[in-house]
């Protein structure tokens, strides 16, 4: 083996190395590593009920309900397909507000409510001025009839 | 030309006429960018004022990667033509990326016990930029450990350059998993979802960390040639 | 010099000395995987929780101990070598060094890796972990200790011959071999969730692809630094 050919081979040797975790880390990322499920994945292919587990989805309008002179907030976080009722006691950041994403942690019960113990506001990368914000929603509304636009 | 500025004398004098022209504009940048940041940019229409912190921690946590890709490529270098001033500026990378990733990880956290709810969350992002950390306090205290100042930049060239595996870690970790840390907001194929009027102080804010990188780099550089070459006669006459 | 055979060769010269000299004194192989099964085995007593909390720290708590157990051996990996003048001999030869620092590197995983497999499985059945997630534990170590091998061969290499290495060398490896820990912890967390462990483990396996390209020649090449 001449030196170049024995450099050729270490070059093609390394490249095939580098190309192989390429390629394990693409299966890697196709496969969805969660830091937490979104409703439809939880139907899916979620763990049992009793688990702890972190949901993330969008609080649907209108399904934010406080019960009387209780703490607990009760509101249903869902996606594009589904959607889960979760039941917190305790303080709501700042950010929490209908339409918002958010990620809950906490337990599934028998009654299929996610009991939370955390609840974390994940907020958009977009950032404009209200104005701005106020003049889009309406020609969104205008356009198509008030259906929610998030992204989860 | 740049064998000349390869030599430890020369690249000190070229730091000491460079600087000037680096700080000026450097602090002017940083004083249109905070006053445009913090005074003329409009509120957010979600988060309202806390948003504003942006200014510092974006930047921040952009010029720890940059800093990051400065320091290998320098190691790189020093390691393949073996001069002295690469090796200086490797080393004098290290402190200034650590102090801007920990900045970033300060300036994430106030943001986002407020806006998150939590200081901190086990996230791909804030868990990538966290080891980020741990490289460069670990090839700070690699040089530290080693006496021999040339065998030590070596040392560190070789660790900062296995580092780099974390930096496109880093970047594509808001892709790559659900994280609790928003995606990429200017760095997008379709566009910055940031509106113009915000944009613009960040970018000031941006350049000005850079240009403030690049001038303490160059001053870091500046002492550890001198610290490194004591013996020489060259840094005999600059003390004279 | 040059020729594929002689290189391979040396590098099965390499591990069959390692492999021999360690099981000379087996008592000293042993050491890292009895120091695995103790750290485990102080999480439950530490922690005092009932098997619920225990199963749920469970993944966390043995990859920590498989960390702290390769940090403990790598320590040494170098440290021999150098001190009886051997290391030098070895970088004298005409093999690059990044091949003498994969035999190395092979070799350390063949005396830590197995044993350390093996008993996982006990360690795994004392800290609760559901038994349907032992083959994935199984799968996840034999992906990951390579890794931890490889990369951490990296950080001894540096910190081969330097004051206050053995503290230096966890600060330095640490950032090295966290991705091994998180990924091999989601492996089994997932696991014991009953959920698809498909994604960590196809990480490990990245990881470990990308360490046996490069640790071998980032290895080889801090040896040569530190011998200089």
């Amino acid at each position: 083996m001449t030196p170049r050919q024995r450099r050729a081979a270490l070059v093609g040797g390394m490249a095939a190395g580098i190309a192989a975790a390429a390629a394990f880390a693409f299966l890697a990322i196709g496969e969805n590593m969660l830091w937490f499920f979104t409703p439809s994945q939880l139907a899916a292919e979620g763990p049992p009920p009793g688990n702890r587990i972190r949901l993330g989805g969008l609080v649907v309008e209108g399904s934010v309900r406080r019960r009387p002179g209780a703490l607990e907030v009760r509101f249903d976080l869902a996606d594009r397909a589904a959607a889960v009722t979760v039941a917190y006691r305790g303080l709501l950041p700042d950010l929490f507000r209908e339409g918002q994403g958010i990620v809950a942690l906490g337990r599934i019960d028998a009654d299929g409510v996610l009991q939370a113990e955390e609840v974390l506001a994940k907020h958009d990368e977009t950032y404009m001025p209200p104005a701005i914000a106020e003049s889009m929603r309406e020609a969104n509304a205008t356009e198509r009839a008030g259906a929610p636009t998030v992204r989860p | 030309m740049f064998r000349r500025y390869a030599s430890p004398r020369h690249f000190h004098d070229l730091c000491g006429r460079l600087l000037p022209w680096l700080g000026w504009p450097c602090a002017a940048l940083m004083a249109a960018g905070l006053w445009g940041g913090l005074v003329a940019a409009p509120p957010d229409y979600q988060q309202g004022e806390a948003y504003r912190i942006i200014f510092i921690h974006v930047p921040s946590a952009w010029l720890s990667l940059l800093v990051y890709a400065a320091m290998a490529s320098a190691a790189a270098a020093g390691l393949i033509w073996r001069t002295r001033v690469a090796e200086a500026v490797t080393i004098a990378c290290a402190p200034i990326g650590a102090s801007f990733t920990f900045l970033a990880l300060l300036t994430g956290s106030l943001w986002g016990k407020p806006m998150w709810g939590a200081w901190w969350v086990w996230d791909a992002r804030l868990t990538s930029e966290l080891v980020l950390l741990f490289l460069y306090l670990g090839i700070i205290a690699l040089h530290g450990a080693i006496p021999d100042p040339r065998k030590a930049a070596r040392a560190c060239a070789i660790l900062a350059i296995v580092g780099l595996v974390d930096l496109p870690i880093i970047h594509f970790s808001v892709e790559w998993w659900n994280t609790l840390h928003q995606g990429q907001t200017v760095f997008r194929l379709d566009g910055p979802s940031i509106h113009p009027s915000m944009l613009a102080p960040l970018l000031l804010m941006a350049a000005a960390f850079t240009l403030f990188f690049a001038a303490v780099l160059l001053m870091r550089v500046r002492c550890e040639l001198l610290h490194r070459e004591r013996r020489r006669q060259w840094v005999r006459e600059v003390r004279a | 010099m040059g020729r594929p055979e002689a290189a391979a060769g040396a590098f099965a010269a390499v591990v069959r000395r390692d492999v021999r000299a360690a099981l000379r004194r087996p008592a000293e192989a042993l050491t890292p995987v009895a120091f695995f099964v103790v750290v485990a085995a102080v999480f439950p007593l530490g922690s005092g929780a009932g098997p619920a909390t225990l199963a749920a720290v469970a993944p966390g708590a043995l990859w920590v101990a498989a960390l702290l157990a390769a940090l403990l051996s790598l320590d040494r990996l170098f440290r021999e070598d150098l001190e009886d003048g051997s290391l030098d001999q070895l970088l004298l030869s005409p093999h690059p060094p990044a091949l003498l620092a994969a035999g190395r590197i092979a070799a350390h995983w063949l005396l830590t890796g197995p044993p350390l497999l093996a008993a996982s499985v006990p360690v795994a059945v004392l800290l609760a972990l559901p038994p349907r997630s032992i083959p994935i534990l199984l799968g996840a170590l034999a992906l990951g200790t390579p890794t931890l091998s490889l990369a951490g061969a990296i950080g001894a290499a540096l910190t081969t011959g330097v004051r206050g290495r053995s503290l230096l060398l966890p600060l330095i490896a640490l950032p090295l071999l966290v991705p091994v820990l998180i990924f091999g912890a989601l492996a089994v967390r997932a696991a014991a969730l009953g959920v698809s462990a498909a994604g960590p483990l196809y990480f490990l396996a990245a990881l470990l692809a990308l360490a046996l390209t490069l640790a071998p020649f980032a290895t080889g090449a801090a040896l040569a630094v530190g011998a200089e």
